[in-house]
C-alpha cells in the first residue's frame, strides 16, 4: 500500500473531533496528514488544498445548517481552481447523507455511525469489507454456577418438608398430560417426523388421551377453527427469506456486559411472521426469545401438527412450527418454550426438548392460581414436566404471574420457591423469575408511589438472602408500567432493565414498546425501541451500582418473613395441593382462583 | 396494493404532531390522512392533546399475522432494490 498524503477539513464552526479520529487511524496506518483547524472560509481551504500535494481530502460537516450550499460551494471552488481532477475527496459527519455527497459529486459520503476503518479503507482506495460478524455471541447457560445453596435455614427446612409432602401425594398418580408427554416421549421420534414418515403407533396412542379436537385432527384432518395451514408456495418463500436473511445476518451485543442477557417474547398467532421478528429481535441484539402460545392452548388436552397459523396472539404449539422457528434461530440465541400453565405442561417440555429449546418455564401455583389449570392436576403434570425438563437439559424459570392477578410478592414467592425446591429436588436447574412490575400489591399498598426502584429491588434482595439461584426478572420488566407512548413505554422498559442490571440478575425479559397498546397486534419496530432503549442504557449506566436504602431493607425484610410465614402455613396444612385449593399460596380475596380446567383428571397410575 | 408495501414486515406508523383543537379532532384527521392514503385497517396507537394540538401516532395494518405476506414472495431481481 502506498503511502497517501492527506488532508483533514473541518467544514464547521466548531467540530473535528471526528476528523481527528480518522486522522489517528490514517496516522497509524502509516499515512500522512494535515488538519486544518475549523471554520475556516471556504476560499481559504481550497487554497491550503491547491498549495499542498496531497492526494485526498477528506472533509467533515457537523451542523446541518447551510450544508448544502457551502458543499456545493467548496465543489465550485475546487473544480475552479483546477484541483478536482487531481485529489479525491469524500465528505463525512454528522450532517452528511450518503445521496447528498454523490448528488454534489463527492467520490463518497460517509454518514452518521461510520467507522474510521472506513475511512481508511476509501482513502487506500481499497474496498471496506465489513467484518461480517462484529462480535461473536455463544449461547450461555446462565444456571451453571449457582449452587441453590440455602442461606436461610428456616426456609430450607420448610421447602424440604414441602418437596416431601408433594412427592408423597403424587406417588402413582398420573394425568391424560403427563401420559401424552410419555407417549410423546417414547413413541414420537423427532429424526423420523422430519424424515416425514408416518408415526401410526405415536397417533393411535396419542388420541386416545387427547381432546376431541385434537382427536379430530389426528383422525379426520379438521383444524382449529381459527387455524389454517400455509401454502406450499408460503413455505417456499419463508425458506428463501431466511436463507436470505441469515446470509447477511450480524449478531450484536446488545451490551458489554455479560449479564443480563435480554430476552423477549414473540407470539403473533403465526410462525412465519414470528420468524420475522425474531429475526428482527436478533439483528438488534436480543440474547433470547421466548415463545407464547395461544390461551386455548393451555386448555385443551393434545396438541396438534402441521404448519398452522393462528387468527389471534399466541402461536400453535405444533412441531412443524416449532421446528421452522427453530431452523431460523441464530446458533447464539437463547429459545425459551413456555409449559408452565395448562394442560400440556409435560408435553410441551418433551416437545420443546426433542425440538432442541434451550429453557422452559414450569410454575405449579402460578398456573394453578392465574391460569385457570386444576391444581392438583398441575402439581401432578409439574413433577412430570420437571422430570423431562431434566432429561432434556433444559433450565426452567419459576414465574410470579400470580402477582398480576393481586396476590402478594410474599406468597408469589413461596410458590415460586416450593417449584424451584422440587426442581431442585429432582435434578432441575430453576430459574427464579420475580415480575419486575407495579402490581396489584403496590397499587393498593403505595410502594410504588415514590419511585419504582425501592420495591423491586427489595424482592430481589429478598431472594438472594435465602438461597443462591439464578434470577430472571420478568415477565417482561415493567409490567403495568409502560403506556401506548412508546417514548415513555421504552424508557420505562429500559429503566426496569437498567435496575435489574444494577441488582446482577442474570437475564431479564423485556416488552415491545407496544406492550400497553391493545388495538391490534405488536409491530416489528415496537420491538426494536425498546432493545434499542435498553441498550443505550445499559451502555450509559454500565457496571454503576445501587445505593442499599433503608426502605429496601426494611420490605426486604417483610417479604422474607412474609414467605417464611406462607411456608409454615402450608407445612401446618400438610397438604400442598390443598393449601392451593385453601388460598394458602394466594386466596381468592387477593384475586386467585384455584383453576378448573383439568380437574378430576388425576388418576391412579 | 404498490410492492414496496409489500416490503413492510407488520404495520405501518406514522408519526406527527397534527395542530388541533381537541383530541377528538386530531384523532379524526390522522384516521383520514390514513384512509385518504389508501389504508383501510387504521388504528391510533397513541395520542395525546396538549394547548397546540395533538402529538399522535397512528398505524395502518399492512400485514397481519395469518395473511400472505409480501415480503414472503421470492425477490427477483428487478424487485432487490440492491
Amino acid at each position: 500500500m502506498n503511502k497517501q498524503k492527506i488532508m483533514l477539513i473541518p467544514l464547521d464552526p466548531v467540530h473535528d473531533v471526528g476528523l481527528k479520529m480518522v486522522r489517528r487511524g490514517l496516522e497509524e496506518a502509516g499515512h500522512e496528514t494535515i488538519l486544518l483547524p475549523p471554520d475556516l472560509p471556504v476560499e481559504e481551504v481550497i487554497q491550503e488544498i491547491a498549495k499542498s500535494s496531497v492526494n485526498t481530502v477528506l472533509v467533515s460537516r457537523t451542523l446541518g445548517y447551510g450544508v448544502a450550499e457551502i458543499l456545493a460551494r467548496f465543489v465550485d471552488l475546487l473544480d475552479a481552481a483546477g484541483i478536482r481532477e487531481r485529489v479525491k475527496v469524500g465528505i463525512g459527519g454528522m450532517a452528511i447523507r450518503p445521496e447528498l455527497a454523490a448528488e454534489l459529486g463527492f467520490d463518497a459520503g460517509f454518514g452518521p455511525g461510520t467507522t474510521v476503518e472506513e475511512a481508511v479503507a476509501f482513502v487506500e482506495d481499497r474496498e471496506y469489507v465489513e467484518a461480517k460478524q462484529r462480535t461473536i455471541k455463544h449461547k450461555t447457560d446462565f444456571t451453571i454456577g449457582y449452587s441453590y445453596a440455602y442461606r436461610h435455614q428456616g426456609i430450607k427446612e420448610k421447602l424440604d418438608r414441602i418437596t416431601d409432602m408433594i412427592l408423597t401425594w403424587a406417588q402413582g398418580k398420573t394425568s391424560p398430560g403427563v401420559r401424552r408427554a410419555e407417549i410423546r416421549d417414547e413413541l414420537w421420534d423427532v429424526h423420523r417426523w422430519r424424515d416425514y414418515e408416518p408415526m401410526a403407533k405415536f397417533e393411535r396412542e396419542y388420541v386416545k388421551h387427547s381432546d376431541e379436537m385434537v382427536r379430530n385432527f389426528y383422525e379426520n384432518g379438521v383444524l382449529h377453527s381459527k387455524t389454517r395451514r400455509f401454502s406450499k408456495e408460503e413455505v417456499v418463500g419463508l425458506e428463501d427469506y431466511v436463507a436470505r436473511t441469515i446470509e447477511t445476518m450480524k449478531v450484536p451485543q446488545l451490551s458489554a456486559r455479560a449479564k443480563p442477557l435480554v430476552f423477549n417474547q414473540y407470539g403473533t398467532g403465526c410462525p412465519f411472521m414470528d420468524i420475522g421478528h425474531i429475526k428482527v429481535s436478533e439483528a438488534w441484539g436480543a440474547d433470547g426469545v421466548v415463545h407464547f402460545d395461544p390461551s386455548w392452548g393451555a386448555r385443551t388436552e393434545g396438541l396438534l401438527d402441521g404448519f398452522l397459523t393462528h387468527e389471534e396472539d399466541g402461536t400453535v404449539l405444533t412441531p412443524a412450527n416449532l421446528n421452522r422457528i427453530k431452523r431460523a434461530l441464530e446458533e447464539s440465541t437463547l429459545w425459551q418454550i413456555r409449559a408452565h400453565r395448562g394442560l400440556n405442561t409435560p408435553e410441551t417440555v418433551v416437545l420443546a426438548g426433542k425440538i432442541g429449546a434451550d429453557l422452559t418455564k414450569i410454575n405449579i401455583c402460578y398456573g394453578s392460581l392465574g391460569a385457570g389449570t386444576d391444581p392438583a392436576r398441575l402439581t401432578v403434570d409439574a413433577i412430570a414436566a420437571i422430570r423431562f425438563a431434566v432429561k432434556y437439559g433444559m433450565p426452567f424459570d419459576v414465574v410470579t404471574n400470580e402477582e398480576l392477578c393481586g396476590v402478594p410478592a410474599f406468597k408469589a414467592f413461596a410458590g415460586m420457591l416450593i417449584t424451584a425446591a422440587l426442581g431442585v429436588r429432582l435434578g432441575g436447574k430453576p430459574i427464579l423469575q420475580p415480575l419486575f412490575c407495579k402490581s396489584p400489591e403496590v397499587m393498593v399498598g403505595g410502594q410504588m408511589t415514590d419511585n419504582y426502584v425501592e420495591f423491586n429491588a427489595a424482592k430481589i434482595m429478598a431472594l438472594k438472602e435465602i438461597v443462591e439461584a439464578p434470577i430472571w426478572p420478568g415477565a417482561p420488566v415493567g409490567f403495568l408500567t409502560q403506556t401506548e407512548d412508546r417514548v415513555q413505554s421504552s424508557a420505562s422498559t429500559a429503566m426496569h432493565a437498567v435496575l435489574a442490571s444494577m441488582l446482577e440478575v442474570d437475564a431479564v425479559t423485556i416488552a415491545s414498546a407496544d406492550e400497553a397498546y391493545s388495538g391490534g397486534p405488536i409491530t416489528v419496530p415496537s420491538k426494536i425501541d425498546t432493545l434499542r432503549a435498553v441498550a443505550e442504557a445499559l451502555r450509559f449506566y454500565g457496571h454503576t451500582t445501587i445505593a442499599q436504602t433503608k426502605q429496601m431493607e426494611i420490605w426486604r425484610d417483610e417479604i422474607v418473613t412474609g414467605i417464611d410465614k406462607v411456608l409454615t402455613d402450608v407445612v401446618a396444612k400438610g397438604d400442598f395441593v390443598q393449601a392451593l385449593y385453601d388460598g394458602v399460596l394466594g386466596s381468592r380475596e387477593d384475586g386467585a382462583y384455584p383453576g378448573r380446567s383439568g380437574r378430576d383428571t388425576v388418576v391412579k397410575q | 396494493m404498490p410492492r414496496i408495501l409489500d416490503r413492510i414486515m407488520d404495520g405501518l406508523d406514522i408519526e406527527t404532531f397534527i395542530v388541533c383543537s381537541s383530541e377528538e379532532e386530531g384523532r379524526k384527521l390522522i384516521i383520514q390522512l390514513l384512509k385518504d392514503w389508501g389504508f383501510n385497517d387504521v388504528d391510533i396507537v397513541f395520542s395525546q392533546f396538549q394547548g397546540p394540538g395533538s402529538r399522535i401516532r397512528a398505524r395502518a395494518y399492512v400485514h397481519r399475522s395469518g395473511d400472505y405476506y409480501g415480503w414472503l414472495k421470492p425477490l427477483d431481481k428487478e424487485d432487490s432494490m440492491s
